[in-house]
């Protein structure tokens, strides 16, 4: 998340006696080293509502958000983000994201009953690498759609053989190829797994080091956070090897109007999403991908906090904003000064597309339409 | 020396009696002999006649009706001014008091609406009673009231009233036993009736029937005869003996219509005891009715010898209690324990807390310099300030920035509370986020603060004095009234009117801007010259040579309203906003839409933020804003409302102490307005006219049942429209004007039509896109020019050209230039204002909010009541919901905007350390900025952080259907519709919203345009 915005601060403690479990940020990292004392006191301040059964979940400055969570009654995070743009909705998502990180890698049995605060310091480091690509996801929404990303590759077909062939032969019903930390191909019980959990494990093997083979042992937060089913894939290297797929993320054939600087596309039943920010034709007109990337999530976060109906786990606390409206919202569009951006709610399909600015406004409905049917047209997931 | 000052000599010379105990404030009301003449100030009894009836109040004769002799020179809300000067008077007019009185009239006897008494001494010689002097028959607000509102209740006068040696009652022995039973009975045993009287609904008769006034008034039938007689003889006989002519008032009966019957409460059998809470008998009743100076409300206490049980009674209350007008309730400032009851499960709080504490006293809750509401609902809040404090003050170190807004759960809901840190104090304001969302609730907050400086000069001032404290909890009171059930204060509008106020009134109390009536040009001119003649201050008594002394205030400007819409302004915009948030807040724009006011008079001193703060520009003027004191005067009638701004301290003569309202500034404006009566029935005849631009139904696009979908094939909308709206009054020759031999036609480009491939192929969208487009040529080609350069590029370069353009351009579709050609009977000729392209007109709804000017133009609340159905007014919810949180992305857009600028000064001028301090990314930025600079590359990395804001435009589709769709075969029909909003930052920022059918897809730049063609300013 972080990134020439400003810097977000990662904060986990222990609900109960508020140690300090870690911290981690991202952006201008030497200056913003919280001192202990105002650790001390976020902490405190929510320790002291939550005694007189107030529970304070959020607050704002002029260039701050800051948001509490407890989770289980056991971990409480805080998150302290300076970036343009953040919202409750991205930093509750980056919250939840990281628990469920936790629990992956921990289990959560290990992080309700702390028996040895120290060694459950030095368990977390495991994740570490986990959750700083949760604060900086760079080009990838997933974190925030909580959708699996996917990618479509070439020879599909020969490929999905390939490894279910593999999959029954190390005895696993689960397995899937991952490209770039974006997901190829699944079994089909790899499917069956909760959104999160297929989220978090593309985005876990995305953050490991690349090695040739990987066995890691793992916890699904919401299948079974206390198991650990095992599972191997030393053979997916060849697979691997052999795919090349395209930067664009796009089916191979496909092309996008012209003018789509970025575009996002979310299965709404599988919660897988697509997405790229340099589909073919956008060149390198106007905004980098990295701000592409930027202002999609920004984006987003707004339309689905506001307009789109709520979608992805945990429901929210309160009822949100959207349910205001008695009317459902479908499409939507955003004309700043540097790009566009279109979103449609299909029944199948959200949409959300980043478009340059001298596309004509009144363009870009037909234009996102099309987009639209062009992806979902031959797509593969 | 000051007039004010002379007129109080010259009255003390004349000895006009009543001199009121008003403290320092000298009664302004009194006249100098030199300018008793009529017209200039006319009576109360006058001025009710015109409120009440049709009659002309210009001038005429009021000597006839004067019956409490110099009093009634006195206007009416003297009494009520309070000892600071500050006036809150508000009086309806009679038509509406009396249903508000009538449904008042079995509330709590304690609350003593109005009180009068005989000024003839032989009545009552108590001391309690001298002091109790003439009051006014209008609702008081002031202290004054609450004050004598604790006067002895009947109960302690009944003791007084037997030291005198009235006997409690003839039929003694068994209601003595029943007082000796419980309480409960014994309070039972005296029951107070409010009945609203009128002496002049009084049938001219002659004098002869002077024992009839009981009856004529109040409608309470006592046949004297029927007791002793001899009691009466010997009281004629010997009027000083009073022990003898203590005649029982029993009601023989009650005459049908009258007040009396109408109040239900008033039984035969009972014995009315008391008027007012003076003693009345057989004797002297007729002649304290004779006292009641005109409509007003009486308090009539009975002995009764029925006992009512407590629950019917109750429940009667309870229900009058429903029917009431909340607002007016509010206002008058009478505990309304109903409106309040339904807010308290909702948690919600308001506090201003200090952040120094003082260490050696460690008082508790010496941090809370002010708290409401004290009730349950704001103890958790009031409980969790650490938090409050705590946050405040760590935020600010760490990010180095004043916190804004912080979210709670608790009692099951999410609580939104935001922040106001000035100096080392901070307001905090908590509310409901079902209530509230957290954008506007900031906007709210923002507004709060500066409503309590435009009244009290800062927080500070408003805060931390004591003798504030019950009128900042009558302030606070109305603020969470208004935020919380804003759809209870409106009791009296139409169910549609009511439900369009509700879903709006979050959104459009906020706005910057006061709601504007276009009018046609004459009108409009007759306002202005009236304004600028009672600006100029020219009239007789107002004019310097006139004492030859300085005159007291001068008038900086004034604003008129109409039903709560601003027809006439001519104050800067800060002014008037000042004003108007003022007005909002004490609900005045509503009240004067719905109810008749009688009369209202405002009268304090303020403190406009636009005239105090020392602009950095005058220093380069060389002008300074004088060194001056400001007042407000707001006078109403009817439904208008006049607010005035007057300077006072600049070229005017100094004021000393707290001067209250001057009779002769109230009087000149309420004359402005009498002047301007005549205008009313053209408004009104505007208000009433179709709207313009025209709106669509909802419905409309809808069809109702399965058999109009198949008859789909002609537009249905135009039938529809001669059908049920008023449209048809338009004559089709005048729509030639506009598209005479330019019209052509064209067809909707198949891409758009197509566009909309996910909204089902079925349903009237679909009719309306393959509808041919009727349109003026010119327009079209001023609109395609539009949407290009719109489309193309969103720089501020091209905005600026088009709106230049727009100038020049002669636009038939220009409002401004239709009404200077108008004729007065042409003023149909709005009708054939359309905003959309097309045959059908698919706008919905729109607002335009021109913020340099303050003002924001939407459909009259007639305009959007025409438009009734099932669909529409969910549709209108949905609008205003979508705006709120459309404008909310705006103002960050602005924000951003107003720091970049602050950055692009900084470039050429040293940054100023306080800004820096304020905001370390703002130093980086600025920096970043400098670096770049030299590189040549600034405005790149400017954008950089600031592309994810500046969003200039944002539009929503929605998809309704028909709630009751029954039909299992097919699935409901939908129709689609765009809120879209607009911001403009340059030439000049405005913002509109408009709501338009899903049909016509890029329209939205054209009608921002046309509405914005609309503001004849």
């Amino acid at each position: 998340m972080g990134e020439e915005g400003g810097s977000v601060t990662l904060l986990c403690l222990t609900a109960s006696s508020g140690v300090p479990l870690f911290c981690r940020t991202t952006g201008a990292p030497s200056k913003h080293q919280l001192p202990f004392s105002v650790i001390g006191s976020l902490n405190g301040v929510h320790m002291f509502g939550a005694n007189l059964d107030v529970l304070l979940t959020a607050a704002c400055t002029a260039n701050t958000h800051v948001v509490w969570r407890v989770f289980h009654n056991s971990i409480t995070l805080i998150v302290l983000s300076a970036e343009e743009g953040a919202s409750d909705f991205a930093l509750g998502r980056l919250l939840d994201n990281t628990f469920s990180a936790m629990v992956l890698i921990l289990g959560l049995e290990e992080l309700v009953n702390i028996r040895n605060i120290e060694r459950l310091k030095k368990d977390l480091r495991a994740c570490y690498k986990l959750i700083d690509s949760f604060l900086a996801p760079l080009e990838r929404s997933g974190d925030l759609t909580q959708c699996v990303e996917c990618v479509p590759v070439p020879h599909g077909a020969a490929l999905q053989e390939g490894l279910e062939a593999f999959v029954a032969a190390a005895e696993s019903r689960f397995g899937c190829l991952v490209v770039g930390g974006r997901l190829a191909l699944a079994t089909e019980p790899w499917w069956q797994l909760a959104p999160q959990e297929l989220l978090l494990l593309s985005w876990l093997v995305g953050s490991l080091p690349p090695p040739t083979a990987r066995d890691y042992p793992i916890y699904l937060p919401h299948g079974s956070p206390t198991l650990v089913p095992r599972f191997w894939k030393p053979l997916l290297e060849p697979l691997q090897a052999c795919v090349r797929p395209q930067p664009h993320g796009l089916p191979p054939g496909t092309t996008l109007p012209p003018g789509v600087l970025a575009f996002l596309l979310i299965h709404r039943e599988q919660r897988s999403s697509q997405s790229s920010v340099q589909p073919p034709g956008s060149g390198g007109e106007g905004l980098s991908p990295r701000r592409r990337a930027r202002a999609l999530r920004h984006f987003y976060a707004l339309v689905a906090a506001r307009y789109f109906p709520w979608e992805g786990s945990p429901a929210p606390p309160q009822e949100p904003f959207q349910a205001g409206f008695p009317h459902r919202a479908r499409h939507c569009y955003v004309v700043s000064a540097t790009h566009k951006a279109y979103a449609i709610h299909a029944p199948q399909h959200q949409l959300f597309l980043l478009l340059a600015p001298h596309v004509p406004t009144f363009a870009l409905r037909p234009l996102a339409a099309r987009a639209l049917q062009r992806l979902t047209g031959d797509a593969a997931c | 020396m000051s007039p004010s000052r002379f007129r109080v000599l010259v009255s003390w010379r004349l000895g006009a009696a009543g001199l009121r105990s008003g403290g320092v404030t000298p009664p302004p009301g009194m006249e100098e002999p030199l300018s008793l003449e009529m017209p200039r100030e006319p009576a109360p009894r006058q001025e009710e006649a015109a409120a009440g009836g049709d009659e002309s109040s210009e001038t005429g004769s009021c000597s006839a009706s004067f019956s409490g002799g110099s009093d009634d020179l006195e206007p009416e809300w003297l009494d009520s001014v309070q000892k600071n000067g500050e006036l809150f008077y508000l009086e309806l007019s009679e038509g509406e008091e009396e249903t508000l009185l009538q449904d008042s009239s079995s509330e709590v006897p304690a609350v003593n609406h109005v009180r009068f008494c005989e000024n003839e001494a032989e009545v009552i010689q108590e001391g309690s009673r001298k002091e109790r002097k003439y009051e006014p028959r209008l609702k008081k607000i002031t202290k004054i009231l609450k004050k004598k509102s604790l006067l002895p209740k009947h109960s302690g006068k009944k003791g007084t009233g037997g030291s005198d040696g009235h006997p409690s009652g003839p039929t003694s022995i068994l209601k003595h036993q029943s007082t000796q039973k419980v309480g409960v009975i014994v309070q039972q045993r005296y029951k107070d009736v409010c009945v609203y009287v009128n002496p002049k609904r009084l049938p001219n008769d002659g004098a002869g029937e002077k024992l009839k006034l009981l009856e004529a008034l109040v409608g309470i039938v006592h046949q004297s005869s029927w007791s002793n007689k001899r009691a009466e003889k010997q009281g004629e006989q010997d009027r000083s003996n009073k022990g003898i002519n203590e005649e029982k008032l029993v009601v023989h009966g009650l005459i049908p219509g009258s007040s009396a019957i109408k109040t239900g409460q008033i039984l035969i059998g009972d014995a009315l005891v008391a008027v007012n809470d003076v003693d009345v008998n057989a004797e002297n009743i007729e002649r304290v009715l004779s006292c009641i100076p005109g409509p007003m409300q009486v308090k009539l206490t009975f002995e009764t010898s029925v006992f009512e049980h407590e629950g019917t009674s109750q429940q009667r209350y309870k229900q009058a209690q429903s029917a009431m007008n909340n607002l007016v309730k509010l206002l008058w400032r009478e505990d309304n324990m109903d409106l309040q009851l339904a807010i308290q499960g909702m948690p919600h709080i308001v506090m201003y807390l200090t952040l120094k504490l003082d260490s050696e006293t460690s008082k508790d809750e010496q941090e809370i310099l002010y708290q409401y509401p004290v009730s349950e609902a704001s103890q958790k809040l009031k409980s969790v300030r650490g938090i409050f404090l705590t946050l405040c003050d760590m935020l600010e170190n760490v990010t180095g920035a004043h916190i804004i807004s912080s979210s709670l759960f608790l009692c099951g809901k999410l609580v939104q509370v935001v922040y106001w840190k000035e100096s080392d104090k901070l307001l905090v304001i908590g509310l409901p986020a079902e209530s509230v969302p957290l954008s506007q609730l900031r906007n709210m907050i923002t507004d709060v603060v500066r409503t309590l400086k435009f009244m009290y000069g800062s927080l500070d001032s408003a805060f931390c004095q004591v003798e504030n404290v019950s009128r900042l909890d009558h302030f606070f009171n109305l603020f969470f009234q208004r935020a919380i059930q804003p759809a209870r204060l409106n009791s009296n509008a139409s169910p549609s009117a009511q439900h369009y106020d509700s879903c709006s009134a979050l959104f459009l109390d906020n706005l910057p801007g006061v709601r504007w009536l276009t009018l046609a040009q004459e009108i409009k001119m007759e306002i202005d010259t009236a304004l600028s003649d009672l600006e100029a201050a020219d009239f007789a008594e107002l004019s310097e040579d006139y004492y030859d002394i300085r005159r007291l205030y001068m008038i900086l400007g004034s604003c008129l309203f109409y039903k709560g819409y601003l027809i006439g302004n001519h104050l800067p915009k800060e002014d008037l906003i000042d004003i108007a948030l003022y007005s909002r807040h004490y609900c005045l724009l509503p009240l004067a839409a719905e109810q008749r006011i009688g009369q209202l008079v405002i009268w304090r001193e303020v403190f406009p933020h636009h005239h105090l703060q020392p602009s950095e520009a005058s220093g380069v003027t060389g002008y300074r804003e004088p060194e001056a004191r400001y007042f407000l005067l707001i006078v109403g009638l009817r439904h208008f409302m006049l607010c005035v701004l007057l300077e006072t301290g600049g070229c005017t003569s100094k004021a000393i102490g707290n001067p209250g309202p001057d009779c002769i500034y109230v009087d000149q404006v309420k004359a402005t307005i009498l002047q301007l009566e005549g205008i009313d029935s053209s408004i009104e005849e505007r208000l009433e006219a179709p709207a313009i631009p025209c709106l669509s139904c909802a419905d409309w696009f809808l069809p109702a049942s399965r058999d109009k979908l198949e008859s789909f094939t002609t537009p249905p909308i135009l039938s529809k429209l001669q059908n049920t709206s008023k449209t048809t009054a338009s004559p089709i020759s005048k729509r030639t004007l506009f598209t005479d031999s330019s019209l052509r036609t064209r067809k909707l480009s198949p891409s758009r039509s197509s566009g909309g491939s996910d909204n089902g192929s079925e349903g009237p969208e679909e009719g309306g896109g393959l509808n041919l487009l009727a349109t003026v040529d010119q327009v079209r080609k001023h609109e395609r020019k539009e949407s290009q350069s719109f489309g193309g590029s969103e720089g501020s370069g091209s905005l600026f050209k088009v709106t230049k353009k727009k100038h020049t351009l002669p636009n038939p579709f220009h409002l401004g230039n239709l009404k200077k050609n108008l004729s007065e009977k042409d003023t149909e000729l709005y009708n054939a204002v359309k905003l959309t392209s097309g045959p059908e007109n698919t706008l919905f709804h729109y607002i335009s909010l021109e913020t340099m000017q303050g003002i924001f133009i939407t459909p009259t609340h007639k305009e959007v009541q025409q438009l009734s159905g099932s669909i529409h007014p969910q549709l209108i919810k949905n609008f205003h919901r979508c705006c709120l949180s459309i404008r909310s992305i705006f103002q960050q857009a602005v924000m951003k905007e107003k720091v970049y600028g602050m950055c692009s000064d900084s470039l050429s001028f040293p940054p100023t350390p306080l800004l820096l301090r304020f905001n370390p990314d703002l130093k980086r930025l600025s920096l970043k900025k400098k670096k770049n600079a030299d590189s040549g590359s600034n405005l790149d990395s400017r954008k950089a952080s600031s592309d994810l804001n500046l969003v200039r435009e944002h539009g929503v589709l929605f998809e309704c259907s028909p709630d009751n769709w029954t039909d299992q075969k097919k699935p409901p029909p939908t129709m689609t519709y765009w809120v879209v909003g607009r911001l403009f930052l340059h030439p000049k920022p405005q913002e509109f919203y408009v709501c338009f059918h899903d049909s016509v897809t890029e329209v939205a730049v054209e009608l921002a345009f046309k509405l914005s063609f609309g503001l004849a300013t």
